[in-house]
């Protein structure tokens, strides 16, 4: 049975149809990519399994449980952390109080216990600081964890926002464009990164990305969005073979041009493959 | 060319001076300072420029030329003088020639102009002030100005932070031995032979006593290991509850009204400081706590009341309650009311919140001004019965003091618990960004009520420890005005700082009351000290470790020292934790 399995989803705005029918299946422990050009939907679609939009048809089970009608937190306490294309954290905490907020599902301290400091609560507490600690080391931010979050490099916010992620213990983990601004050698880093959340941590991870160095890296799985619309997927070769995807960034050549009035399509953000 | 640029900032500076120079001479302030109001005058204006130069300027380095910065402020001196001489100059020669100001500007009497001349007032009337005065009056203003530039060159030679006591060795335990030499000043001048202050002595010992709760929260700030913390706190403790008996009546009274309001500004700073939740009608919560105090120790007040008694065969003419007993009820209530005006505002954010919850304020004090056959209406509700032990009343001012310092130390002690918990990083989160709370697990329903709920618990014990005070109480205690308090409050104090809070309710309920002596004009005198406060200290008199680092990005690097920093309490103790 795969981790995740969304059917026919479809998320509207007004007029537009942000998200349409789209199936979705990740194994579990596998590394799924969704990519597309900008506009495709992808954010909208994370957007909708995470319960920030509420899908208007379609049908999302994770680990058996459906997700759609389910509040933001309900899901994250089922299992799924997520990071943000444009950073967002918790700007005046420091990072381990970060990723301490990350662990709230996981603690179940009540406020009279908080206030009467009992002893249960100060074992918790204990447990979530070491915890945080671990996750901060685990993604590379050891020695930070004392530094107010809004205060760190740019590289590491993105880091931060990993280990917040992990503080609920996932079980899929949503990564919206993790490589976004950083350069190659941090780019480098974050794609072994994500390989050992996979393999270390047994994680599913599913990934919105526009370099392709990383998508055609680390994916098990590739799905390409465009205009809502899933239009093609499979392993990195295969996508990168595909004619679809391939218009779908570049736009129709003028002799394909299939006169259905389509104007011809933006441009890419990453060249998406090697024109061999 | 270079030197343009400051001296025009100087010559602004001396406008500005000699703005609130006018200012302070129409209000008739000399008036009160007698002989000594233009020397006062001028060390405002000495005080004023170090405000103005302390920072360095944009585009000039920190460490330009002392003779640049003198004559930047000498610049200011002048101009200050030389205006303000030349108006009272005006002043004094229409007086001299028969002329009466007095019906456009009140204060502008010749006793006023004769107390900046150091002349009696029969000097004006005669003509008989020399022309050397206003010289003199020029002179010392040029002084004024050297003296900032002194002020400003000590305070630089010392580095940017000369209060930071770590940079002084020896200066930390100044800070922290400070309160109790006050406290023993204070304890000195209540002896009958004590005359320091003269006629004043009783206001100059309450601002002291004043002064020594607000430098005992430093004094515990500066302490900064954990042994040094619990001897300095339990020190400081004995000496908080010490200070009620050395007070005397009205002192007392003051100063339990300050930290009635400590309390609700605790409960405020919950609400508004942790969870960022903009409450304006917070006065209902203390509104409600002192009612329900009202209704079970005073039922006879409330017709309602009194007839459900009697139907139900239960002598109405006593508490219902002893304050103790009555003390769950309150908070009970209040909290209840704070869930239940939660739920309505849970999806409001920012400005729509804040106008909700201000309506909410002014429902409950209509509801409490027209429900007369429950509340009796405008008449209120009278005779609420003291706190007691056994047969011994608590209802002095000196115990209602008491109270309210153990009060606000309970709340205190709960508010640092809960911020330091799983719940206050909920808080926290949820004031960051609301959306990425809950989508990291985060029940805003859950944590936003508990939020308006525990604030409102504490304002309910407040209201009722205010009830017990006041012993009568009337809708008008309850106005709008009120919950603007208690945010400036937590506003000037530092938000999400408990000192601040404390620090804040000193400040802002106990300095009017200091400020009595220049009588009508304490409210326009205090607000021009808040203007100046907000401009010179805008995240608030002790700001929370955090938000200090949020509002002032220039001085991150003072601030990152090695060490550990005793003012980041929960980064703290977070510390000594995980040691």
């Amino acid at each position: 049975m795969p981790l995740l399995a969304a059917s026919h989803v479809t998320k509207v705005f007004g007029g537009l149809t942000a998200v349409n029918r789209v199936d979705l299946e990740i194994e579990k422990k596998t590394i799924a990519s969704l990519i597309g050009p900008n506009g495709a939907g992808k954010t909208t679609f994370f957007n909708c399994l995470t319960g920030l939009y509420k899908p208007e048809g379609g049908e999302i089970l994770f680990d058996g449980q459906p997700l759609i009608g389910r509040r933001p937190d309900q899901i994250t306490a089922l299992g799924i952390a997520r990071t943000y294309q444009n950073i967002r954290l918790f700007g005046t905490m420091t990072a381990l109080e970060n990723v301490m907020v990350g662990q709230h599902v996981e603690m179940h301290s009540t406020t009279l216990g908080a206030l009467l400091r009992t002893h249960a609560t100060r074992e918790e507490e204990r447990r979530a600081i070491e915890r945080a600690h671990e996750l901060l080391e685990f993604v590379g931010l050891g020695g930070e964890e004392d530094t107010v979050a809004r205060n760190l490099a740019y590289g590491d916010q993105r880091l931060l926002e990993i280990a917040r992620a992990l503080g609920s213990s996932p079980k899929l983990l949503l990564l919206d464009e993790p490589a976004a601004g950083m350069n190659p050698s941090e780019t480098e880093e974050m794609m072994a990164l994500v390989r050992r959340l996979r393999d270390k941590l047994g994680i599913t991870i599913l990934l919105i990305e526009h370099d392709m160095r990383v998508v055609m890296n680390v994916s098990d799985q590739v799905s390409v969005l465009d205009y809502g619309e899933k239009i093609a997927e499979g392993t990195p070769d295969e996508v990168r073979a595909n004619p679809r995807v391939v218009e779908a960034y570049l736009g129709p050549g003028v002799h394909e041009e299939s006169g259905d009035g389509r104007l011809p399509r933006r441009k890419p953000v990453t060249p998406p493959v090697s024109a061999a | 060319m270079a030197d343009q640029e400051p001296l025009r900032r100087g010559i602004q500076i001396g406008l500005i001076a000699f703005a609130i120079l006018t200012y302070a001479i129409l209000i008739g302030i000399p008036i009160r300072l007698g002989a000594a109001a233009f020397p006062v005058l001028s060390a405002l204006v000495a005080l004023f420029i170090f405000a103005m130069l302390r920072r360095p300027m944009k585009g000039y380095p920190a460490d330009r030329p002392a003779i640049s910065i003198i004559r930047q402020a000498v610049t200011a001196g002048l101009i200050a003088g030389a205006l303000v001489a030349a108006l009272i100059w005006l002043f004094t020669s229409l007086m001299a020639d028969g002329v009466r100001l007095q019906p456009i500007f009140d204060k502008v009497v010749p006793q006023n102009i004769a107390a900046l001349h150091n002349v009696s007032p029969g000097a004006i009337a005669n003509g008989e002030v020399s022309w050397t005065s206003p010289l003199l009056q020029i002179g010392m203003m040029a002084l004024a100005g050297l003296a900032g530039a002194g002020l400003v060159l000590l305070n630089r030679s010392q580095g940017a932070d000369s209060l930071r006591a770590r940079r002084i060795p020896g200066a930390k335990w100044i800070v922290i031995v400070l309160p109790f030499v006050l406290m023993l000043f204070v304890i000195w001048l209540g002896q009958p032979a004590a005359t320091f202050g003269g006629a004043h002595k009783g206001t100059v010992r309450l601002l002291l006593a004043m002064i020594t709760f607000g430098s005992g929260l430093f004094s515990l700030r500066q302490a900064s290991q954990p042994r040094e913390r619990i001897i300095v706190g339990v020190l400081l403790t004995a000496g908080a509850l010490y200070m009620p008996f050395t007070l005397d009546q009205f002192q007392n009274s003051v100063m339990g009204l300050v930290f009635i309001f400590a309390m609700m500004g605790l409960g405020l700073n919950i609400v508004v400081g942790y969870a960022g939740l903009l409450d304006l009608g917070y006065v209902a919560f203390f509104a409600i706590g002192a009612y329900v105090y009202a209704f079970i120790s005073a039922p006879f007040s409330s017709p309602f009341i009194t007839q459900q008694l009697i139907n139900l065969g239960i002598d109405p003419n006593t508490p219902l309650l002893g304050f103790w007993l009555a003390m769950p009820v309150t908070m009970a209530i209040a909290c209840v009311s704070g869930a239940l005006l939660g739920i309505p505002v849970l999806r409001m954010r920012g400005d729509y919140l804040a106008i909700v919850t201000l309506g909410f304020g002014e429902i409950i004090r209509l509801f409490m001004l027209n429900m007369a056959p429950l509340t009796n209406g405008p008449r209120g509700l009278l005779r609420i019965a003291p706190p007691a032990f056994g047969s011994f009343a608590l209802g002095s001012p000196r115990y209602i003091f008491l109270l309210a310092l153990l009060g606000a130390g309970l709340i205190a002690f709960a508010a640092y618990r809960l911020n330091d918990s799983r719940l206050g990083r909920a808080w926290t989160a949820m004031r960051d960004d609301e959306d990425v709370a809950q989508a990291t697990g985060i029940n805003l329903v859950r944590t936003k009520l508990l939020a308006f709920a525990t604030g409102a618990t504490f304002a309910g014990l407040a209201g009722q420890l205010y009830a017990a005070r006041q012993v009568n109480i009337f809708p008008e205690n309850f106005t709008l005005f009120v919950s603007i308090d208690a945010l400036s409050i937590i506003i000037v104090g530092g938000l999400g700082s408990i000192p601040g809070v404390v620090l804040g309710a000193l400040a802002l309920k106990g300095l009017p009351e200091v400020l009595r002596g220049i009588d009508e004009y304490r409210i326009v005198a205090f607000a021009a000290l808040l203007v100046i406060m907000m401009i010179v200290k805008p995240e608030g008199i002790m700001p929370a470790a955090r938000r200090k680092r949020q509002l002032r990005r220039d001085d991150i690097p003072v601030e990152e020292s090695p060490g550990p920093n005793p003012d980041s309490g929960a980064a703290a103790s977070l510390e000594e934790r995980s040691s």
